[in-house]
């Protein structure tokens, strides 16, 4: 019974430090709604190190994330034959009241709330699992931009997850 | 000078909605910097709605951080 309460107020912590840590970086990328890939970088900040672990096992980087989150818009304009130097412009201050996500994040919110009875503790490889079985949008795209095989760092980071339950 | 002829269109309809979310996103910046520059000349907030072509409620609600950021809110 303790336990049980004690695990649901870890996660709310976590969640709380997630959804925080996205609006940060999507503040930074002059969103005021943070998408999947804000939830991504975000998790990759998680203490639990089970989103760095995730991508590392799958042979990736996980720093060179934002870059290729980056790199994937610049590819997309160029892909119609327009090359810009996107201006980095200064981050733009989040949404006042309510927190709100972009379509992709709070598909990655109601994902890990229905399953939320499969994870004892939420950790960063639940969000990586999530968004890498994503098929489309910006996070899908910079995944692509790494050459990960999201079906791999699905994989990788389910299993992560899994292990980290059973202990 | 971008010729609008010298645009393709992918065929590929994940290509071509990735490059409608870049260019939305580049509008954007583009749109705010502009902002920027035009408070920073002494623009009013009717003359930059006039010139978006939005009014003056719709330019400030979504724009007026910029302002905030400007020092001349």
């Amino acid at each position: 019974m303790f336990q049980a309460i004690k695990s649901k107020l870890d996660n709310m912590s976590i969640i709380k430090r997630l959804c925080e840590r996205a609006e940060t970086y999507a503040v930074q990328d002059q969103q005021r709604e943070p998408g999947a890939e804000h939830f991504l970088l975000a998790a990759l900040d998680l203490p639990d190190g089970t989103a760095r672990l995730a991508f590392e096992r799958a042979g990736v980087e996980p720093d060179a994330l934002r870059a290729a989150i980056e790199r994937q818009y610049a590819d997309a304009l160029r892909s119609i034959g327009l090359k810009a130097d996107i201006p980095a412009g200064a981050p733009m201050p989040a949404n006042p009241g309510a927190y709100r996500a972009a379509s992709s994040g709070r598909e990655i919110m109601q994902d890990l709330a229905a399953t939320r009875k499969d994870h004892s503790r939420l950790l960063g490889a639940h969000v990586v699992g999530i968004v890498a079985g994503m098929p489309h949008g910006v996070a899908a795209r910079a995944l692509r931009a790494l050459d990960i095989d999201p079906v791999v760092l699905k994989s990788t980071a389910d299993a992560i997850a899994e292990a980290s339950r059973i202990r | 000078m971008i010729d609008p002829h010298d645009i393709i269109v992918p065929t590929d309809p994940d290509e071509a909605l990735a490059a409608v979310v870049a260019l939305r996103r580049l509008a954007d910046r583009i749109e705010r910097e502009a902002v920027r520059s035009a408070l920073h000349q002494g623009w009013s907030w009717s003359r930059i709605a006039q010139a978006l072509g939005i009014s003056k409620q719709a330019a400030h609600k979504r724009l007026s951080d910029v302002a905030a950021n400007n020092g001349s809110a």
